[in-house]
């Protein structure tokens, strides 16, 4: 079966159950890969020890070139700890993410701002637009070397809309993004403008991507229908050509998140007919 | 030209397909022709070549075709049994799953070992979660009430264990199968109280952490209370 991984941990040490001690203890460690595995699984588990912040935040230090042939991405560590902080949700984290933010490394940048975007983070809108700030011409460019943009602008756009302060500059400043010549970026900028101003007219571009002829697009588009939780899209979720497990996030999404028609019985019984 | 030939052509035309779209088109036709027999008015049965072609089409790594092939093989119901469980290979994963959301959907009894195994062992929450919703409609119906009773125990006590998987996808699944499966317990004894107390620790927000699982179960228990 093809499909997304049913979840982002690594692949070499899946599933395999540690305790929050053994956690701790990898992360101490100066065994990168133990490193890694501990900080996802501290950010899985949600770990409300203590230790867990500043062991987050000492990895967030970390800095490791890419592995050539174990596939293991560059400053592994660090983007693994900026990732968990965002799931355990500990605000006075901030400042140091805030400094991620500004790192070389894009991949780094781009795990700190959706980190941002989880906690919610008011203080991070301004360093957010500022990355976004040269439009499609600067931040949203390709490079000339890699199949990247010179920004992570999905996860910047979507930063913003998941903090949810809806001011004009913010707004400006996401709005190019919607004629972005990646579906991707059009469906993250829909969504975050859908979520920061509940204009309906966003959410029929995010339905429009749901008919997108590629795949990769309509299971985009799935994820930030359900981020939104706008529940007027739940028959073309139902219809869209993509698997039944990403159109079950989706409405989860919808039931969750969103309000008033349909009810949330017909969401759920939508989501019966998935199963 | 008579039925048989007919499935012959369009099994023939599986076998040929040369491209992933052209497989899936074909399967697509088979499964329709297949679902779309008048089964019981004739009296045939679905032909076993074309149930086997639709079994060897869930191992061929082709979600779109695997798709249109489970489907075809649950409209077929509990004729199409026999060939999944025969046809079932150990070492192709991906067909597996495949077979198991047929079996979970066809409900025959004939499958609750693969479905037990499935919804505690498999590694993929989309096999388990299909496996839990065939665990809570298999069809009993037939049975002699010991083995009715004997089917009910095991799907619940499965069920019970898929109550703590860690994917919140299982355990919604799970509280939807309790509600399918409760009303049949009867002669189970103790058997609808059992089911009820999964469905409160599912909807009780300090043991469950998804609050579209707190929902789903409370759906089910106010359903159950007021048929």
């Amino acid at each position: 079966m093809t499909g997304p991984r049913e979840s982002d941990a690594p692949l070499t040490t899946a599933g395999e159950p540690i305790t929050e001690a053994e956690a701790h203890r990898r992360l101490r460690s100066d065994d990168p890969s133990l490193q890694y595995y501990a900080a996802w699984w501290l950010g899985k588990m949600r770990s409300p020890h203590p230790d867990t912040v500043p062991l987050l935040l000492a990895a967030l230090q970390l800095r490791q070139p890419r592995e050539v042939g174990a596939g293991v991405e560059r400053n592994a560590v660090a983007r693994n700890a900026a990732r968990a902080l965002g799931k355990v949700g500990d605000g006075r984290v901030v400042p140091e993410l805030l400094a991620a933010l500004a790192d070389e490394d894009d991949g780094l940048r781009e795990a700190a701002a959706r980190a941002l975007g989880e906690l919610r983070a008011e203080a991070a809108v301004s360093p957010l637009c500022e990355r976004l700030a040269s439009g499609l011409e600067g931040a949203g460019a390709c490079r000339p070397d890699s199949p990247k943009l010179q920004e992570p602008c999905e996860a910047l756009i979507e930063a913003l809309g998941d903090i949810g302060v809806t001011r004009e500059d913010v707004l400006a400043t996401i709005a190019p993004f919607l004629q972005h010549e990646r579906p991707l970026i059009r469906s993250a900028a829909a969504r975050a403008l859908l979520q920061l101003t509940g204009d309906h007219a966003f959410g029929e571009q995010l339905l429009s991507l749901l008919e997108h002829p590629q795949l990769q697009v309509r299971r985009a588009a799935l994820m930030d229908l359900g981020a939104v939780g706008w529940r007027v899209a739940l028959d073309p979720i139902r219809r869209t050509h993509a698997e039944n497990s990403l159109k079950l996030i989706a409405l989860r999404g919808l039931v969750e998140r969103g309000s008033g028609d349909p009810s949330t019985e017909a969401l759920l019984e939508a989501m019966d007919e998935l199963l | 030209m008579n039925s048989s030939d007919r499935f012959d052509a369009l099994i023939a035309a599986v076998e040929q397909a040369d491209s992933a779209g052209a497989l899936f088109q074909t399967t697509r036709t088979l499964a329709t022709a297949l679902a779309s027999q008048d089964l019981a008015a004739t009296g045939d049965s679905p032909p076993d070549q074309a149930l086997a072609c639709l079994v060897r089409i869930l191992g061929f790594n082709n979600p779109g075709a695997a798709v249109a092939a489970v489907e075809g093989l649950m409209a077929c119901g509990p004729a199409a049994v026999a060939p999944l469980l025969e046809g079932l290979d150990d070492h192709n994963y991906g067909a597996r799953a495949w077979a198991v959301r047929a079996l979970a959907g066809i409900g025959d009894v004939r499958g609750l070992d693969l479905l037990e195994g499935a919804l505690a062992n498999d590694v993929g929450p989309s096999v388990r979660r299909a496996a839990a919703i065939g665990l809570g409609t298999l069809q009993v119906d037939g049975l002699a009430p010991q083995e009715r009773r004997a089917v009910q125990q095991r799907a619940l006590v499965a069920l019970e264990s898929g109550a703590q998987d860690g994917e919140w996808v299982v355990r919604y699944a799970v509280a939807t199968a309790m509600e399918r499966i409760t009303p049949r317990l009867q002669e189970l004894e103790g058997g609808r109280h059992r089911a009820e107390s999964i469905l409160h620790r599912l909807a009780d927000e300090g043991q469950e952490e998804a609050p579209v699982v707190w929902l789903r179960a409370r759906l089910a228990l106010s359903r159950l209370s007021c048929p």
